[in-house]
């Protein structure tokens, strides 16, 4: 993405929420945008999904510039009691995904039965979401979303209504899922040690109105992360030192 | 024995204001003016039996089935159309707010004009009392389908279409079958003075005709079957709704 700008609201009263955010992210990656409550991570996610338009500037997907969301850039949300259909059972959400993605129905079976024991629900399929708990909530999402064999997964704060025991689980998951099928994933957080554990490059922004990407971070240490380890809680420091609120 | 506790205190609440009623009929009210249960018992039996009663609920039943499912199905055309289209939804909302107002009993006197007293007079009082209520419940449903699950409905590539029916639809249905529920309990309020002002016939007439006969056994009767009817319809509906239903209304409780 090139000089995003976007600005809310009429002249008479705008509000400049990002102010030229220039980011480029390679295939295969895991970004992090970290910034404080009100930075503008959200509202740049909309837009790399396509739900938003930049006000100035250009986002582009593969050379394309980005219109509408598509199944090439799936949206992933903290709310996962809302975003899956709750009236369906954790299997026929992802199946609700092959249904939309128009996949012959010989292959449904098949394909649910990968993705349900890639996130381990294998043996809650039959279950509602109101009846799973949050991180498995928020696994059949990460299931769904692989359905549609995505090339760029858009978490924003994913975890951040679980307890801390179940995000800890949750980032493993995500990770390993990551080195399996090698997504690109850009993943907004306001929590640091988060930022540290999962990415490989962490992109501070700082607090709006006019919000930009002020310092990017290489964590280049290798996984599954220490956050103990000097090097990490160096990393930690630095990043903490570069935020502004 | 738990599963009996509820139908048995069903079961007694019954009992203990029937005993109550019959008590203060026979001991301290004038009997004439509310006769007690056995009385009215008396009253029902050749009622029933002739069939008499059952022409009149058949007859308001009818009127109260077409206009409450015309209303019905019109009413969630129009609001998933308002729930969907900003525009529709900003021109005709004020003249919805103002009209709602207007409840069936008022409308009794142009529709006699415009209709006459037979059928179709309370096929539209039905209608237009069912029509408001189902209207601005399916317009609420529609527009609080949860944008986050039409946005990852989206993600995932479902079109518009498919979103609309297979997203938005669907997170309306609570607010669509509550307000069905609602409208039904209208309908079966509304029939009663559409029939008692212009009519010939249903329950309503009934209860009219027994007042002008001074038959107060009567209009015990009839008032107890609108008491019944209601209750049964009601039921009827949520267990329907249960049975077709259960997995889109299951969730309102737990999102």
């Amino acid at each position: 993405m090139r000089n995003v700008k976007k600005i809310f609201g009429t002249d008479a009263q705008r509000y400049v929420a990002l102010d030229g955010i220039d980011l480029e992210v390679a295939s295969g990656e895991f970004v992090c945008l970290l910034g404080p409550s009100g930075c503008g991570k959200s509202t740049l996610l909309n837009i790399l999904a396509g739900f938003d338009q930049p006000s100035e500037g250009a986002v582009e997907f593969e050379g394309a510039p980005v219109r509408g969301a598509g199944k090439d850039r799936v949206m992933f949300f903290q709310d996962a009691g809302s975003a899956l259909l709750p009236w369906l059972s954790a299997e026929e959400n992802v199946r609700f995904a092959l249904r939309v993605r128009k996949l012959p129905r010989e292959e449904w079976p098949a394909i649910i039965d990968k993705y349900l024991v890639m996130v381990d629900l294998k043996d809650h399929r039959h279950k509602f979401p109101a009846q799973l708990s949050g991180g498995m909530r928020q696994r059949l999402q990460i299931a769904r979303a692989l359905a549609v064999e995505p090339k760029v997964l858009l978490m924003d704060e994913p975890f951040a209504a679980l307890d801390a025991l179940t995000r800890r689980r949750m980032h493993g998951f995500l990770l390993d899922i990551w080195k399996r099928t090698g997504k690109t994933i850009v993943f907004v957080t306001h929590d640091i040690a988060e930022a540290v554990t999962l990415a490989d490059r962490i992109c501070v922004m700082s607090v709006g109105p006019g919000s930009r990407i002020t310092e990017v971070v290489d964590v280049g240490l290798p996984r599954p992360r220490d956050l103990t380890d000097p090097q990490a809680a160096a990393l930690f420091r630095r990043v903490e030192g570069s935020l502004t609120w | 024995m738990v599963g009996m506790r509820a139908p048995l205190l069903f079961g007694a609440s019954i009992l203990i204001a029937l005993a109550a009623w019959q008590f203060l009929s026979s001991f301290v009210f004038n009997p004439f003016l509310i006769p007690p249960p056995l009385v009215v018992l008396q009253t029902a039996i050749p009622m029933v039996k002739s069939g008499e009663i059952f022409r009149h609920v058949a007859i308001s039943m009818a009127r109260v089935g077409v206009g409450f499912f015309t209303g019905c199905a019109a009413a969630i055309v129009l609001g998933v159309v308002l729930g969907r289209v900003k525009l529709v939804n900003e021109l005709l909302d004020p003249v919805i707010e103002l009209l709602r107002y207007l409840s069936p009993t008022a409308m009794i006197p142009i529709a006699v004009i415009w209709f006459g007293i037979g059928e179709t007079s309370k096929y539209f009082l039905i209608f237009w009392g069912t029509f408001f209520i189902v209207l601005i419940n399916t317009t609420a449903g529609v527009m609080r389908a949860p944008i986050i699950r039409q946005r990852a409905a989206a993600c995932l590539g479902a079109s518009p279409l498919q979103i609309f029916l297979l997203v938005v639809i669907p997170s309306a249905a609570p607010y669509i079958v509550t307000g069905m529920r609602i409208a039904m309990a209208s309908s079966f309020m509304s029939i009663i003075p559409a029939e008692i002002l212009a009519a010939d016939s249903g329950i309503g007439f009934l209860l009219q005709n027994s007042s002008i006969l001074l038959q107060t056994n009567r209009i015990f009767v009839a008032l107890l079957t609108i008491c019944v009817l209601g209750f049964a319809f009601d039921r009827l509906f949520r267990i329907a709704v249960d049975r077709m239903l259960s997995r889109y209304m299951s969730y309102i409780a737990l999102t």
